[in-house]
């Protein structure tokens, strides 16, 4: 369940709901769009207050809940969502990452380590009234490996799957056909067998039908608006500890600069940032009273990523990326005109960690550095050498061709709604720009389609990387290639190497951690000489909330983590509500910016109408 | 030989004569024209702003939009060295303004000048081929006058690539009704003014009453027209810029607003990102109306005095 991030929609969305979106937005903008603070779409009314002793905790988010199906879920706010409503077998502790006991209390291999047992606890009981056993672990893990559309979100645990059982209520047995290293890392939702197996194809179901969602997770789902609310209410009898807050609500905020003038009147608790807030709003909001910004180093690594030329599982070519890519120098070379410096200093303004290998620095076991001879440093001079050596030289225009004359004009898929994209794309049109290259920053709402089609040459891209980084690194197996053309698939980025693979075999086969970890550092070491994956930053998570509405909540890790988007439920399970958090919006002090702003407008209205009045005036008796 | 030069030399030759006829007009229409206290204004003001616009490279140099080798700190308050400060970047936001000015000016009047020539193609022709061709062509015309310019607008800018071009289509295509509503009246009273019967006894066809009695005839209307939409046309460039929806790789007014949207200004209280490119919106569209309506009114002498 890791997830990518920024979103690539895993389905097709259409484009109506978009066009609304803009068209609320036109209307913000004749509204005076400058006045923050109106969601789009109805919000529910405000419920934080202290009403009736009910205390409501409401977090900001910016992505939409692509399914509600823990079996199709893919993006970062869904998965999340999946980890508050329903146990996993296991855990990650809060303080650092190790595994603790969720469903299962306890686990055991065999000698062998082919077979695992976990013990079941007894005191999970689901929503609706019913126990929780090993025989729901072993049907959703069945379920899984025998129906295709079931193995969308989390087919890369099971694939090694021969055989699982539940021989009585509080014991699970998996059979292994080859020894796995993720059986303490199983990151999937175990879901009530006597509610799922009425549901006929996996692979169109939503979960999103009757309410409240039965589920046996520290909270449980009661309400879902599509592209408005998530509402989830806290189970009372939850193992491990019912939640202080009564109530918990995702409401979907288009704007980010709304989101954070929400969190400025207490309109909502926490904002998580899109995928965080900018280094302006963390600036203005670490001065704002009774807020708290949260800037700690994330689970994110933000690359760039190189078609390598898309093709099916069996070899089948499709897309349209530029053939020079195909060339490992002039990948090398795009990279090694990339100042990362510059990325970190300028567009995230100190706010994330300059890039190396493919795990973030957090995950120390598994981080990894190039040596100085392999690093692809910042060298403009040496970038152009490079392309020089590949055959692409400048012409007299000052352009590079290759040997078929096709000059070196590439296209670079970004994400229309994240900043970021935008803010690099504009340095790479200007780095690779002075080396004769041309590029073309193709921001799309939704990049899916072009992505899956393989009609792209470089496309920005980045995930949340887990505890243990089985995951991440499965997405570039040549396994994960789609089976049919332009079909979605696991693979991230259409990458088949046969010396990856190798060693991603041998990683997933090795239970010794200290190995284990060495063969995925060498992972990474080939992923980086590919160049088809170039981590430029590990963005922090930039995150805020109101010290008046939460007295407390976990961070994870648990000094200097993050909040939103945990490998846990640790964040919103642990919130506190501050005592006497009043109703009333507390945040009266709107800024300079506001009013200005609010004056542009009243300027821009009125210009508006009177031009409007004043041809209609003349129109009117123009006519003949 | 001799006798027909010392002819046309004292007696002017027609084309001499249309000549110091469209002088003549020209003068009047500009003596009329200075009377107008604000289409003066006006126009004064689209002067400086076209100057402006011209001398860009001159005035701010090519270099103040890149992003590598910008001279200022992020979000810069205004100062001596950037009098309105600076963008996320680094960049001095008065350069970016002036360079936005380009966009701004170049769009409204491409889309303007699309959307008046399909407006008046579509009303002169309606109005000249009175049957079911005008019926049909008036009816999709009404349809296009109840959909909602900027829905439209955006539903064309999201299918299509994102450039300059399809700001510009966007916007053209989706404002020629209210221009084809005008110019159809215009001509239905022009064709039933008695010439247009004489021209068509004299054996006139269709497109020589259309191009050589109409046209001219519609003319000023369309002028004035022209001049009105350019605002419309620079207000919607500016608004689907802002959602988003223009080229991103372009400084344009609207564009700077949507960046400064993301990069969170507005709940930060930069209000230096913010003013200045709506003020200089606001100024432009309010120019153009000014000298619109001066233009309209000198030209139809039915809209009597000065107002």
């Amino acid at each position: 369940m890791v997830t990518r991030f920024p979103p690539r929609s895993s389905r097709p969305r259409g484009r109506v709901r978009i066009l609304l979106a803009s068209g609320a937005a036109a209307l913000a903008l004749a509204a005076g769009s400058v006045v923050p603070g109106n969601p789009v779409g109805p919000a529910p009314q405000e419920a934080r207050a202290a009403d009736g002793g009910k205390s409501t905790l409401t977090v900001a988010v910016a992505q939409s809940v692509d399914s509600l199906s823990p079996f199709l879920a893919q993006r970062l706010l869904s998965t999340s969502i999946h980890r508050l409503m329903y146990d996993f077998l296991t855990n990650y502790d809060a303080k650092d990452s190790h595994t603790v006991p969720g469903l299962a209390t306890a686990w055991e291999p065999s000698p062998d380590k082919l077979t695992w047992t976990y013990t079941i606890r007894s005191d999970s009981t689901w929503s609706d009234g019913e126990k929780a056993t090993a025989e729901d672990a072993a049907w959703t893990f069945n379920r899984m490996m025998t129906d295709e559309g079931a193995a969308t979100s989390n087919g890369s645990f099971v694939g090694n799957f021969k055989k699982v059982t539940a021989p009585s209520p509080d014991k699970l047995v998996i059979e292994l056909k080859q020894p796995q290293a993720t059986m303490t890392a199983l990151d999937v939702p175990i879901v009530p067998k006597h509610v799922w197996e009425k549901v006929g194809d996996f692979s169109k179901f939503n979960n999103d039908t009757k309410f409240p969602i039965v589920g046996n997770g520290p909270f449980i789902l009661t309400d879902y608006k599509v592209d408005s609310y998530v509402k989830l209410e806290a189970n009372k009898d939850f193992w491990r500890g019912a939640p202080k807050f009564d109530e918990l609500v995702f409401r979907y905020y288009k704007d980010q600069d709304a989101a954070v003038a929400a969190l400025r009147k207490g309109e909502v608790s926490f904002v998580a940032g899109s995928p965080s807030l900018t280094p302006a709003q963390a600036a203005s909001l670490k001065s704002a009273d009774d807020i708290k910004v949260n800037d700690a180093p994330g689970r994110r690594f933000y690359a760039l990523a190189v078609n390598p030329g898309a093709r099916t599982r069996d070899g089948k070519k499709f897309g349209d990326g530029h053939p020079a890519l195909l060339d490992q120098k002039v990948r090398q070379a795009l990279f090694t005109a990339v100042d990362r410096t510059a990325v970190i200093d300028k567009v995230f303004q100190g706010h994330a960690v300059e890039g190396e290998g493919y795990i973030p620095p957090r995950y120390g076991s598994y981080f990894w550095q190039p040596s100085p001879e392999q690093k692809l440093a910042y060298d403009p001079a040496k970038a152009a050498a490079l392309l020089d050596e590949a055959g692409y030289r400048k012409n007299r225009a000052g352009k590079r061709t290759g040997k078929d004359g096709r000059p070196l004009d590439f296209r670079i898929l970004c994400h229309a709604t994240d900043p970021n994209d935008k803010a690099i794309g504009k340095y790479l049109q200007e780095w690779w720009g002075d080396l004769g290259i041309g590029l073309e920053v193709d921001c799309r709402d939704n990049v899916s389609d072009p992505w899956y089609a393989g009609e792209y040459d470089l496309a920005f891209d980045g995930w949340s990387v887990n505890p243990d980084p089985d995951f991440v690194m499965s997405i570039h197996t040549c396994a994960a290639l789609p089976a049919k053309a332009k079909e979605s698939a696991a693979t991230d980025n259409f990458i088949c190497d046969k010396q990856y693979d190798e060693l991603y075999a041998r990683q997933l086969a090795e239970y010794d951690p200290a190995k284990r970890a060495d063969l995925v550092k060498r992972m990474e070491s080939r992923l980086y000489d590919t160049g088809y994956m170039n981590v430029m930053a590990y963005p922090n998570a930039v995150e805020a909330y109101r010290t008046d509405q939460i007295a407390s909540i976990t961070t994870m890790p648990s000094d200097a983590g993050n909040i939103f988007g945990q490998d846990g439920y640790w964040s919103w399970w642990s919130a506190v509500p501050a005592a006497g958090a009043s109703g009333g919006p507390s945040g009266g002090g709107s800024s300079t910016g506001v009013l200005v702003g609010v004056g542009i407008a009243v300027v821009v209205l009125a210009g508006g109408g009177l031009l409007f009045a004043m041809r209609r005036r003349s129109t009117a008796e123009d006519r003949e | 030989m001799t006798t027909t030069t010392t002819d046309t030399a004292r007696t002017p030759g027609p084309r001499a004569l249309a000549r110091a006829r469209r002088r003549r007009a020209a003068a009047r229409f500009w003596r009329q024209y200075r009377d107008h206290r604000a289409g003066v204004a006006g126009l004064a003001v689209l002067v400086l702003i076209a100057l402006v616009a011209l001398a860009a490279p001159l005035l701010v140099g090519a270099g103040s939009q890149s992003v590598t080798d910008a001279p200022g700190g992020p979000l810069e308050p205004p100062s001596g060295a950037f009098p309105l400060g600076t963008d996320q970047f680094g960049r001095s936001l008065l350069a970016l303004l002036v360079w936005g000015t380009r966009v701004s000016l170049t769009v409204g009047l491409l889309a303007a000048f699309l959307s008046v020539a399909i407006g008046t193609l579509v009303g002169i022709t309606a109005g000249h081929f009175k049957g079911w061709y005008g019926n049909v062509v008036m009816r999709v015309t009404d349809w296009f006058l109840v959909m909602p310019t900027l829905v439209l607008a955006i539903a064309l800018a999201t299918v299509l690539s994102r450039s300059l071009w399809t700001t510009v289509l966007a916007i053209g295509v989706t404002t020629w009704p209210t221009t084809a509503r005008l110019v159809r009246a215009q001509t239905l009273s022009v064709e039933s003014r008695p010439y247009i019967e004489r021209s068509r006894a004299l054996g006139g066809g269709h497109g020589h009453i259309m191009s050589r009695h109409v046209l001219p005839n519609v003319m000023p209307l369309v002028l004035a027209q022209t001049t009105l939409v350019i605002s419309t046309a620079i207000l919607t460039e500016a608004t689907l810029a802002f959602l988003g929806l223009g080229d991103p790789t372009i400084v344009s007014w609207g564009g700077l607003l949507q960046d400064a949207r993301e990069a969170g200004a507005v709940s930060s209280g930069n209000w230096w990102y913010l003013a200045p490119p709506g003020l200089a919106i606001a100024v432009v569209a309010l120019a153009f109306t000014l000298c619109g309506r001066t233009v309209e009114s000198v030209l139809n002498p039915r809209l009597g005095v000065n107002r």
